[in-house]
């Protein structure tokens, strides 16, 4: 393992490992095929030094299991965060960091050969001019310091110190670096503030789309630019998709499923001229494009489309495509099980919920694809007293489904 | 503006706490590199702090200690990055539980340059329940701030709810830990009931369906445990499932139910997933009906009592599908009939 940091330059394959450890918990060296064993020894020795305290082993037949084993709602802190705070650097970076800042901390506005004098003067060390001026220009875009003209010369100085965080705010970030977007930046303050969450836990806390925050920046650019992106995609149903397929789409918005733990990139693709969602765990490679002519008209029929969706699919229809209804009719006590009546009404999303009958509800869902509300429908097993519409297979599956449920809980009992 | 930065990264932040100090020892240094870092932090990273020739430069030997060579200490300047983030978190609804309209005013001003990280627009959730709590009401609001200093200060509170049952309590509580469900889109607090000073049960309580909730003058003198607080709420026997890889069944299931603490054995020649799941009492029916959505591609082999309640709704639906095949039958026949089939 001669050559090993725990500290990497790239985060993209860290992210397939630490999800595949967090999400599977079940695969062994050999499983990871794709990569060489060196790399799979070193991902491997990695997880275990940032997240030694939430890893298990497990021994098996094949050899040994590594996994991510955390009960997410009752954690304070998202273990997966620390993936971020492992990105490798020159020992000049580190130098430059602390001695930039030790100097215009005197509250001076220098230009770059003062600055370089004064770091010679005061640590003792002469640094190129062209290093310094890099590391400069670096710290003025991360908002570290700010520069301004004097005729053709740039002067810098220190942006403004935080000394405390007010314990209003600090309670507001300990909230939402757990439960926001880009909690991680949330957490890089209270950990920059010497403080952590310590109040909070979250329900239903799907940690590993942290991982796939990487990726948000630029999508997120492309939608405020109109721009369009390219970039892979692999399929989710094909773990050994390795090749990916290549697009390019106009981004228009994530989707997030807060029950099924998957996000997604809301996209048009101009080629095919139709919406489409891909996984944003399964993408990787995303470049900018140029600006989409026709972006305003695609996002206003996007908008104009979501109520059709129930989930995040938009059938396989171009983007004026037609609705298919389905109809389920449900069989409810009134007296007894007004709990099933209010939770078909806070989740129906989309549907068109009414009472049909005495005890006998209806819900219509006018969506793209019906197929993505049967998992939900048969959440309600046991009181589903028809299903209309849809596909015929829609249909035939569901009672096929039925039927081989019942042999295997009833028949065998 | 990167999200991948070493200026975020451990090592930047260990060096910083050391370069706090005014003088240390090497004993010192280590502590402070184990307590802060990684596990293997320890092998990289004290000859480049310390003084050895190959280090960093940041510390200078002073008698029997080191002392940093900077003239300041580190501070915490916030970057662009991190500005972005808060100014997108100042237009969450969310926000109100925290922050007065005066301190949000303030944090805005503060911000005006500064372009928001993310839009709410920029996201859409398709599957979030439609009755999540109004965070805008003002006795919400004065309920969860009271609630949220009660927990830092180990509070008892006097409180009046109504129940998910419909049932109206009233009583002392002290406040143990807030929890957020992005699903719900509701806070709950959990809470020890306490009577005549003494714990009598645990109880959870939606902030949302808080009637009336008052700060008393005492607060409660005794460790509160977390721990054993939610190990008495975890289930007694795991929840044990078959996956099969038909429909994609087992990426869907790991991905689903990725937020519990579990353990999978999989069959070499099948792929079929024998799953070990632990979940809390309270989410026993929620849990039966997100595995009963996976059909016949997902088998609950126990607890007994559990799967017992599995193929008591089977039964039931098997009644009902029945029945509707039954009508379809009926239909396809007097089609058939009417066009003479």
């Amino acid at each position: 393992m001669s050559g090993y940091s725990e500290l990497i330059k790239n985060f993209e394959k860290t992210r397939d490992y630490m999800r595949d450890f967090f999400i599977y918990g079940f695969k062994v060296r050999g499983d990871f095929g794709q990569k060489s064993a060196r790399t799979y020894d070193d991902e491997k020795r990695r997880a275990e030094s940032w997240l030694g305290d939430v890893l298990r082993y497990d021994d098996s037949i094949r050899g040994r299991q590594i996994s991510i084993s955390a009960d997410s709602g009752r954690i304070f802190e998202n273990p997966l965060y620390r993936a971020y705070y492992s990105k490798s650097f020159t020992d000049n970076d580190i130098k430059l960091h602390f001695f930039i800042l030790d100097i215009l901390r005197d509250g001076d506005t220098l230009c770059l050969k003062e600055i370089v004098e004064a770091i010679d003067a005061r640590f003792g060390t002469l640094f190129e001019e062209q290093t310094v001026r890099n590391k400069l220009k670096e710290y003025v875009d991360e908002g570290l310091l700010k520069s301004e003209k004097r005729g053709k010369t740039a002067f810098f100085s220190i942006c403004d110190i935080c000394c405390d965080l007010p314990p209003s705010l600090a309670d507001a970030i300990k909230f939402f670096s757990e439960a926001g977007h880009f909690g991680v930046v949330g957490n890089s303050i209270l950990k920059a503030a010497n403080t952590k969450n310590d109040i909070f836990f979250i329900k239903h806390n799907y940690i590993v789309h942290t991982l796939e925050d990487i990726l948000l920046p630029d999508i997120l650019r492309a939608i405020d630019e109109k721009r369009s992106i390219e970039f892979k995609s692999f399929s989710a149903k094909r773990p050994n998709d390795t090749e990916g397929h290549d697009f390019t789409a106009v981004p228009l918005g994530i989707f997030c499923s807060v029950q099924t733990g998957r996000r997604y990139l809301a996209a048009y693709i101009p080629d095919q001229r139709r919406f489409h969602s891909f996984r944003l765990d399964k993408i990787k490679k995303i470049k900018l494009g140029g600006v989409y002519a026709d972006h305003d008209l695609i996002y206003q029929k996007f908008i104009k489309n979501l109520p059709h969706c129930f989930g995040v699919s938009f059938g396989s229809r171009h983007d004026n495509g037609h609705v298919e209804p389905l109809k389920i009719t449900f069989s409810i006590d009134e007296t007894t099980e007004d709990h099933i009546i209010r939770r078909i009404e806070r989740e129906k999303r989309c549907g068109i919920f009414e009472k049909t009958a005495e005890n006998t509800y209806t819900l219509t869902l006018d969506v793209f694809d019906p197929n993505e509300a049967m998992h939900w429908v048969k959440s309600f097993i046991g009181r589903i007293k028809s299903i209309e519409g849809g596909s015929e297979g829609l249909r035939e599956r569901f009672y096929s489904d039925m039927e081989r449920m019942y042999k295997m809980y009833c028949e065998t009992e | 503006m990167i999200l991948f930065s070493e200026i975020y990264g451990v090592y930047f932040r260990i060096a910083a706490k050391v370069l706090s100090r005014e003088s240390m020892t090497e004993k010192e240094i280590t502590d402070i590199i184990t307590k802060n870092g990684f596990n293997d932090s320890i092998l990289f990273l004290p000859q480049k702090l310390l003084p050895s020739g190959g280090d960093w430069g940041l510390l200078r030997k002073s008698g029997a200690g080191f002392t940093p060579v900077l003239k300041h200490k580190p501070a915490f300047i916030p970057t662009r990055l991190q500005k972005m983030w808060l100014k997108a978190m100042l237009s969450d609804p969310r926000i109100n539980l925290f922050l007065t309209a005066e301190e949000k005013a303030a944090l805005d001003q503060k911000l005006a340059d500064i372009k928001p990280l993310f839009l709410n627009n920029h996201f859409f959730y398709t599957d979030r329940f439609s009755d999540g709590d109004d965070y805008s009401n003002e006795n919400y609001i004065k309920a969860f701030r009271t609630i949220l200093a009660a927990v830092k200060e180990k509070r008892i509170l006097n409180i009046q709810f109504t129940s998910g049952h419909g049932r109206r309590i009233a009583g002392h509580f002290v406040p143990l830990k807030i929890e957020y469900s992005p699903k719900n889109d509701k806070f709950r607090v959990y809470c020890y009931w306490l009577k005549k000073g003494k714990i009598i049960n645990h109880s959870i309580i939606n902030i949302g369906r808080i009637d009336r909730v008052n700060a008393t003058d005492r607060t409660f003198a005794r460790q509160l445990s977390e721990k054993s607080y939610f190990a008495a709420e975890r289930c007694k026997e795991p929840i044990v499932v078959k996956v099969t890889p038909e429909r994609n069944a087992i990426e869907r299931f790991m991905l689903e139910f990725a937020s519990y603490k579990k353990h999978t054995d999989r069959d070499l020649e099948t792929g079929v997933c024998t799953v070990k799941m632990w979940y809390e009492n309270q989410d026993e029916t929620e849990m039966l009906i997100r595995l009963l959505s996976y059909g016949p591609v997902l088998e609950i082999l126990g607890p007994p009592a559990i799967r017992k309640q599995a193929a008591e709704r089977i039964a039931k639906q098997k009644d009902f599908t029945v029945d509707s095949q039954k009508i379809a039958l009926y239909n396809l026949y007097s089609i058939k009939k009417y066009i003479g089939g």
